[in-house]
């Protein structure tokens, strides 16, 4: 019991934080989401130890390990446009599929030739 | 009232279902048993079979749409407990996820334009290749719909996985920063949850580019939306 409310407690947090990541992009006119500015903002926090990682640990574990409970609802959505992906609609799926795999080639080549020219370097 | 106990039903059934969708997947283990696959054709099928309208079913849904973005902040805690990874590794993920993120973006916007879509689906189309719940931000910060971008991260996570070691193959990719680098920052944690099954090490460099991956391309999106779309 204990723990689930101090589950309940750091994701009460996490929100506040993330409610400040929304206030920080509104006041700065920033086009990257509050939610990301949230995160940075939680990582330098936990970082300089100006928060101790305790205070979020179990609310953030849950939330992690359980995202995808989290868009669930969201995924569900797609029966509104089941007939979107019939006929031409297909094409998305062929250009997701590629665009995906340029991604998996250029990032990893480019970070294994970094590695590899990093160990030649270091023997 | 009717409505308050209409989003508790909603609520509570989408967990019971993602409870027992986890359980399979860790049971059989396929790509294709992704407890989001599940769940969300279970969920479908019920409220097809009932004639439930899906915003009957988001009286309840949007209430665990609210968690999305404390769950982004969450994000920041694996990232941090794998920090001596991070700081070891931090250059051939900071270089390959910032290289992936162009290409990626890119190549979406410009083939989904080039086929002849109109911007709403490219928008949604754009973040596929990070984690759903940023994605769903970054699309939405676009304008396009939320929903269409989760769908094609799901795309973008079971397809890479299933294509990684032909293309790791095809295109020399051996390395274990390199594989790992590569799956994170396409297949976000689909394609993490395959590079932990390789080692440890591998699933930690995947998820911290997961990470970062989604914070590249959160920053460098509208810029390059701007000039290509």
């Amino acid at each position: 019991m204990l723990n689930i409310c101090k589950i309940i407690l750091h994701i009460a947090f996490l929100y506040g934080i993330y409610l400040f990541g929304n206030w920080i992009q509104h006041v700065l006119g920033l086009v990257v989401p509050g939610s990301v500015i949230g995160m940075i903002i939680l990582f330098i926090m936990l970082s300089t130890k100006i928060l101790n990682v305790a205070w979020v640990e179990k609310g953030a574990k849950f939330m992690v390990n359980n995202l995808v409970l989290f868009f669930i609802p969201a995924t569900v959505g797609i029966m509104n446009y089941f007939d979107l992906f019939a006929g031409k609609g297909f094409l998305l799926v062929v250009i997701v599929l590629f665009s995906t795999l340029l991604v998996m080639v250029s990032s990893g080549k480019m970070s294994q030739w970094v590695m590899r020219r990093r160990e030649r370097e270091h023997g | 009232m009717a409505n308050l106990l209409t989003a508790l039903i909603a609520v509570l059934a989408t967990y019971c279902i993602y409870l027992f969708a986890n359980k399979i997947h860790s049971k059989v283990g396929y790509t294709f048993t992704a407890p989001v696959i599940t769940s969300a054709i279970v969920i479908i099928a019920v409220l097809l079979i009932f004639h439930i309208p899906y915003e009957t079913y988001m009286i309840g849904g949007k209430w665990i749409n609210e968690l999305l973005g404390p769950a982004v902040v969450a994000l920041a805690y694996p990232l941090y407990m794998q920090r001596s990874v991070l700081k070891k590794f931090i250059t051939p993920i900071l270089t390959g996820t910032i290289v992936g993120a162009i290409i990626g973006i890119s190549s979406g916007i410009l083939l989904a334009k080039l086929a002849g879509f109109e911007e709403v689906i490219i928008y949604s189309l754009t973040p596929k290749s990070v984690t759903t719940p940023v994605a769903m931000a970054i699309a939405e910060m676009l304008g396009g719909v939320t929903t269409l971008a989760a769908v094609f991260v799901m795309i973008a996570g079971i397809g890479g996985v299933l294509f990684s070691s032909i293309v790791n193959k095809v295109f020399k990719i051996n390395h274990y920063t390199g594989k790992s680098v590569g799956i994170g920052s396409a297949s976000h944690a689909i394609g993490t949850s395959k590079a932990l099954e390789s080692s440890q090490l591998e699933g930690s460099i995947s998820t911290i580019a997961m990470v970062i991956s989604a914070t590249v391309v959160s920053i460098i999106t509208p810029g390059l939306v701007a000039l290509l779309v």
